[in-house]
């Protein structure tokens, strides 16, 4: 087989072929459903051009995909449903349990507040007595003092 | 590079207006039925170099959808026919070659060196067609990029700097991957059919 030969089978063994007969209609009713909620696709394609936009513009695709087909749509609202409650059910479990935090953290200051005012007074208790005591011990201190000075008054006359 | 860098514009065929001019226009301002009738121009180019690549008709199918769902989406970026054509084999071919990434990814064998690639049955006056089938399967054995560049060459009749620029290569990895594929082709089949070619 010379080299041209070898072409033309390369050719022929490579050589276009066409889809399935219904390529083309499949392909418009995946770009029909495509097309049904969102805008034009020239408009489109200027969109995607802009990357915040069309990562939005995917994510609402994706979203109202969602609701496209009549079973999804009630799968959709039940599982929307589901989360709702559920969402509720452990905020309302949070807030109680901030409340329940809150009752104890309250309860402790008041007994930490008795407990003071308990060992204030003890203090005051102690405080009094050690001062009747010191009175006691200054009296007898006075009293000795005195009689100390009264007998060398006496000594000196004498 | 001036000249590949011009190639997107230009084509092969001469300048009368071909169909394409057209429903290009008014696919672009929404034109369901222009969309169509490039979809119909084109799918045989898009859906033969996947089948040359892949060599699985469904997949091949899948493939071509998603490169044509994908044109629909980025229309307003087309400037022209010639365009279109170049915008149609490039992502194409980085499509056949994301697939077979992701195959092998998977664990999937989608080719075999030429060494392990099963015999066909040596017969000297093998009918057209089981030679062509054979060609078709040898080619599907060739690695990703050289499978490509023969098949832009033979399936499309494209010139080296074109194929270049449609798989963003330098030309002389082209060259080489086009001289080495067409060497190891060309030796396979003649061990296959049991005669020079």
């Amino acid at each position: 087989m010379s080299k041209n030969r070898f072409d033309d089978e390369l050719k022929h063994a490579l050589r276009r072929e066409e889809p399935s007969a219904d390529f083309t209609d499949r392909l418009l009713a995946r770009v029909a459903q495509e097309k049904e909620g969102f805008c034009e696709p020239a408009e489109e394609g200027r969109e995607r051009q802009n990357g915040r936009r069309d990562s939005r513009l995917s994510w609402l695709r994706q979203l109202g995909a969602l609701f496209t087909l009549p079973q999804l749509k009630w799968a959709t609202a039940g599982a929307l449903a589901t989360l709702l409650v559920v969402s509720a059910v452990g905020l309302y479990q949070h807030r109680q349990q901030q409340l329940e935090l809150q009752r104890q953290a309250e309860l402790s200051a008041q007994i930490s507040e008795a407990e003071g005012q308990r060992a204030k007074e003890q203090v005051m208790f102690a405080m009094r007595i050690a001062s009747a005591k010191l009175n006691v011990a200054q009296k007898k201190v006075r009293d000795t003092l005195q009689q100390d000075a009264g007998q060398s008054v006496g000594h000196q006359q004498n | 590079m001036q000249r590949a860098a011009s190639l997107r514009h230009q084509d092969k065929a001469p300048a009368e207006p071909s169909p394409a001019d057209g429903a290009l226009t008014r696919a672009k301002q929404g034109d369901q039925t222009a969309f169509a009738e490039l979809v119909r121009e084109y799918q045989a180019m898009v859906y033969s170099l996947a089948r040359n690549f892949v060599r699985d008709a469904a997949i091949a199918e899948d493939l071509a959808q998603e490169v044509f769902l994908h044109l629909f989406r980025n229309l307003a970026a087309i400037e022209s026919p010639a365009h279109l054509k170049f915008w149609l084999r490039k992502v194409t071919s980085h499509r056949c070659i994301d697939f077979s990434r992701k195959q092998k990814a998977q664990g999937a064998k989608t080719s075999v060196s030429l060494d392990e690639a099963p015999e066909p049955v040596s017969i000297f006056d093998m009918p057209d067609s089981m030679m062509r089938s054979t060609i078709r399967r040898f080619v599907a054995t060739l690695p990703e990029k050289p499978r490509l560049v023969v098949t832009l060459r033979y399936q499309e009749d494209l010139d080296p700097m074109e194929i270049a620029e449609i798989l963003e290569m330098p030309l002389n990895t082209v060259k080489s991957h086009l001289r080495r594929s067409l060497a190891i082709l060309k030796e396979k089949v003649t061990r296959s059919f049991g005669t020079e070619f």
